[in-house]
């Protein structure tokens, strides 16, 4: 009987056991060339230029679709990174810029194709342009910040050409159409399911995509995962070849622990967004790979609102940029892994370039802090609240503690407010929060575009409400300054303003985590802070 | 039989109609209470780096929130009355498609739960109240102060650490399915009886194992009142005059327990595990969040923080019908384990 069990026993591990060995290739296979990349929020749409769509879905629609140009890459620091100053072809196979700088022509690739099979014409790309401008989409309100701003300005020249008119030179008109929104689609597809209320196939292309990307959708489950398989056709990579992978798998897992545990088991190859401290602790053990790049397009700052007493006194704001722990906010929010943007020495008192964001010469200094506040009137100190969203809790909570701890020294006493991040950002928008934390980003991170859109006019993303005539208008003529030495007199100008006004105190660049399996090559820090796909590889 | 039956059902119809006025005032509340609530989730929304005024106003447009509070109850009930529960902002989809795709996860992973409570809760409070003082009494209440003490997203992610961080036993903890498998052509929704109907043992597995720990989590926080109220009313019931009579007819020791005792104590434990049911189902938010499960509590937390009113508004309607159907399967049971229960 025990005889009998054993050799059953036996048979059994060495059928298993052959059955493994015939297994592991195929399947080891199927697995090297899969990506499997895991985030905490997901993917909503698969049309970016949807209002709500998040950073996911950015990163999606650069794979599945193409752009007329993409932006190249360079080495920053040793990390791979976007380069803004590099645009080069994606469908368009060269461009040529006239010399006044108002004319741009685009020629197609011959051998680019949509997903269905059908070729990329200029006809396409004027319908996708178009769609762009005048579509109510989120598209329109980034082209302008190009000068892209009526269908007139695009122009059939033959099937293979098409002309992009500007009112003025402008130098992000080019870079803007290298941005997430102004994407390539297959227009005939679209129109078929466009309808008299949307001509423009919002709805169909919500949850269908017909571009001509790198990858095509094989299943969408909005808020859990999309899973994309390689277009083999699509030849728009390195040295013309398709995409490295054949499938990637996006996967939301809302709970940052579990992101950290896959990558670390080696069931997720690639994850971002992990907290400081679980980044931290999977370098330390050093098994999988850890690129950390300063988001160099992103700023955190502390806001204080310029139209709200006291902070409408320039002093006030200057005691509070002189009473802020940085050292300590930087080491509790971020455990230092960010690019700081305080503690820098000036010299001359000057800031060193034209290029925002800088570092500021600004220190931990209560006795200056003590003295700005007498300047203002204000020696007793007063009664302030300082808020941030629940959504940013794990840097925000740490630092705002610290903020109070250290302006409860000069005398002045903080109330902390955290607030669910809809109720955040309506406040924000009605300009009602006098002190605040807050990050901002732009796409395009040029010195005019951040003072434009961040630090003049009446929108939402003027946190601090200055209203400075003189700094807007430099702000305005720096962004049709073709020539490179006075744009950059009129940065360093902007930046001097800056740390004179003291709207709100820049603190830091915090790092764009990515973790890793280490057979994953490639990875470069996009201007959507997402992994562009495309990029990556395995070895 | 059949006239009990009959009686049962009619008083079920009953049940269900003198509960729709009930199911009018929360879709009318909910409604209210999510447009009094600070924020506005079209600023949330517009929350690109070029979304201006009008981006705002066309997202407020969308959602409906340009017109006043009352005409906007108007369209919304006119809506619900046409099976349409709006749209989520978050996920783009509508609502009723979310919730009818997320419910089946919710349902299958509250049902586990309560099963593994049920096998582990009625035989523990059986055994505590055959030997009521004893140590074993005390083991007993020990492990349910544990289980209840503990909360579930602690549990899970001691769970998660131990058996798939350390151990390896477990598959990784996100979603319903390990990613590679492919799933079997929908039926029911609920993965375990899908790929048992499509055939697929090795599926199924993957299913059942991706089910346990989330389900296991659960089931620790639920176990000590089902366990305490199957204690108390056997204690009742053990007590009482038909068990000493049953004994003393020298009927065996497991009529009297099981058939005898155990039927006469076990209503309590059906009402209680009703109430738990509805309150797992949409308290597990936390389970669901550790193990990226795609349920609909998740779903309406997420909601509820970025002010999505529609899917909010859905999943609170969702839970009141849940609510009134789970209150009549209670009574059915009642029906079923008491007979005498049905004559009115």
């Amino acid at each position: 009987m025990r005889f009998v069990s054993f050799r059953l026993a036996s048979s059994v591990l060495a059928t298993t056991a052959l059955l493994l060995i015939a297994a592991a290739p195929s399947q080891a296979q199927t697995r090297a060339e899969t990506l499997r990349y895991v985030t905490g929020a997901s993917v909503n749409t698969l049309d970016p230029n949807i209002p709500g769509s998040t950073r996911e879905s950015f990163a999606l629609s650069m794979s599945t679709y193409d752009r007329l140009v993409a932006f190249g890459r360079k080495q920053l620091n040793g990390k791979w990174v976007f380069d803004l100053d590099t645009i080069t072809g994606e469908l368009a196979e060269s461009y040529d810029v006239s010399p006044d700088g108002l004319k741009i022509t685009f020629r197609l690739r011959k051998d680019a194709k949509f997903q269905d099979g059908s070729p990329v014409t200029a006809e396409d790309v004027k319908w996708s342009l178009d769609r762009c401008v005048t579509a109510p989409i989120l598209g329109k309100a980034q082209l302008l910040t190009g000068s892209l701003t009526s269908a007139d300005q695009f122009k059939v020249i033959d099937p293979l050409t098409i002309e992009v008119t500007l009112p003025k030179p402008d130098k992000l008109a080019l870079p803007n159409l290298a941005t997430v929104y102004p994407m390539i689609i297959n227009s005939k597809v679209a129109k078929e399911h466009a309808t008299a209320d949307d001509p423009w196939a919002t709805a169909w292309l919500k949850e269908h995509t017909a571009g001509s990307g790198a990858y095509a959708v094989e299943s969408f489950k909005p808020g859990e995962q999309v899973i994309l398989k390689r277009d083999e056709s699509w030849n728009r990579g390195s040295a013309n070849k398709p995409a490295f992978f054949k499938r990637i798998i996006v996967q939301s897992v809302p709970e940052p622990a579990t992101r950290a545990n896959l990558v670390e088991r080696g069931d997720a190859d690639l994850v971002l967004d992990l907290q400081a401290s679980d980044v931290q602790s999977l370098e330390a053990k050093g098994k999988l790979k850890v690129i950390s790049t300063p988001q160099y397009n992103a700023v955190t700052f502390v806001s204080m609102n310029n139209q709200i007493p006291p902070f409408d006194n320039v002093n006030v704001r200057r005691a509070i940029a002189s009473a802020l722990p940085y050292d300590d906010m930087f080491k509790a929010a971020l455990f230092g892994r960010g690019a700081p943007l305080f503690g820098a020495t000036w010299a001359d008192g000057k800031p060193a370039n034209g290029i925002y964001p800088f570092q500021q010469p600004l220190k931990l200094d209560l006795d200056k802090a003590r003295e700005y506040l007498k300047a203002a009137g204000l020696p007793e100190g007063f009664s302030t609240t300082f808020s941030f969203n629940v959504g940013q809790a794990s840097t925000a909570e740490p630092m705002a503690a610290l903020v109070k701890e250290s302006l409860g020294k000069i005398g002045i006493k903080v109330d902390i407010q955290k607030l669910p991040d809809a109720q955040m950002s309506t406040q924000i928008n009605e300009k009602k929060l006098p002190f605040f934390t807050e990050g901002i980003v732009a796409w395009l991170p040029s010195t005019d575009y951040f003072y434009r859109n961040f630090y003049t006019g009446s929108q939402r993303w003027n946190y601090s409400s200055i209203n400075n005539p003189d700094l807007a208008a430099i702000a305005q003529e720096a962004r049709f300054e073709p020539d490179k030495a006075k744009y950059e007199e009129a940065g360093r100008k902007l930046n001097a303003m800056h740390f004179d006004l003291m709207p709100q105190v820049m603190l830091w660049q915090p790092n764009q985590d990515a973790v890793m399996a280490p057979s994953i090559e490639g990875y470069t820090y996009e201007f959507h802070r997402q992994v562009d796909y495309r990029d990556v590889s395995r070895k | 039989m059949t006239s009990g039956l009959g009686a049962t059902m009619v008083r079920a119809g009953r049940r269900l109609l003198s509960s729709l006025p009930a199911l009018f005032g929360v879709l009318v509340f909910t409604f209210l209470l999510m447009r009094v609530l600070p924020g506005d989730p079209a600023v949330f929304f517009a929350s690109g780096p070029n979304a201006g005024k009008e981006e705002i106003e066309q997202i407020r447009k969308q959602m409906g929130l340009d017109k006043s509070v009352p005409e906007q109850l108007v369209f919304y009930l006119s809506d619900i009355g046409h099976g349409n529960l709006g749209r989520s902002m978050m996920t783009g989809q509508p609502v009723l498609k979310d919730l009818r795709e997320r419910l089946p996860a919710s349902l299958e992973l509250t049902f586990t739960a309560l099963l593994i409570a049920l096998i582990a809760a009625v035989p523990l409070g059986v055994i505590a109240a055959l030997r009521p003082g004893s140590i074993i009494d005390h083991g007993v209440r020990l492990f349910c102060a544990l289980g209840v003490c503990v909360p579930t997203f602690v549990s899970g992610l001691l769970l998660i650490y131990v058996f798939y961080y350390l151990l390896g036993l477990a598959p990784d903890p996100t979603g319903r399915i390990d990613v590679f498998t492919s799933l079997p052509p929908q039926r029911t929704g609920f993965l375990s009886i899908d790929f048992l109907l499509a055939g697929d043992v090795e599926g199924w597995w993957a299913a059942c194992r991706q089910l346990i720990l989330p389900a296991v989590s659960m089931a620790l926080f639920v176990i000590a009142p089902l366990a305490r109220i199957t204690r108390a009313s056997m204690l009742v019931s053990l007590g009482s005059d038909f068990v000493r009579t049953a004994r003393s007819v020298g009927l065996s020791w497991r009529k009297v327990v099981v058939t005898y005792a155990l039927r006469n104590a076990i209503l309590p434990v059906i009402t209680i595990a009703g109430i738990v049911f509805s309150t797992m189902l949409g308290a597990n938010v936390l389970v669901e969040k550790v193990f990226s499960w795609p349920g609909v509590a998740s779903y309406a937390l997420d909601a509820l923080l970025s002010s999505d009113y529609a899917p909010v508004q859905g999943f609170v309607l969702l839970m009141a019908s849940l609510f009134v159907l789970v209150n009549l399967v209670v009574d059915i049971c009642y029906g079923i384990a008491d007979p005498r229960v049905s004559i009115e």
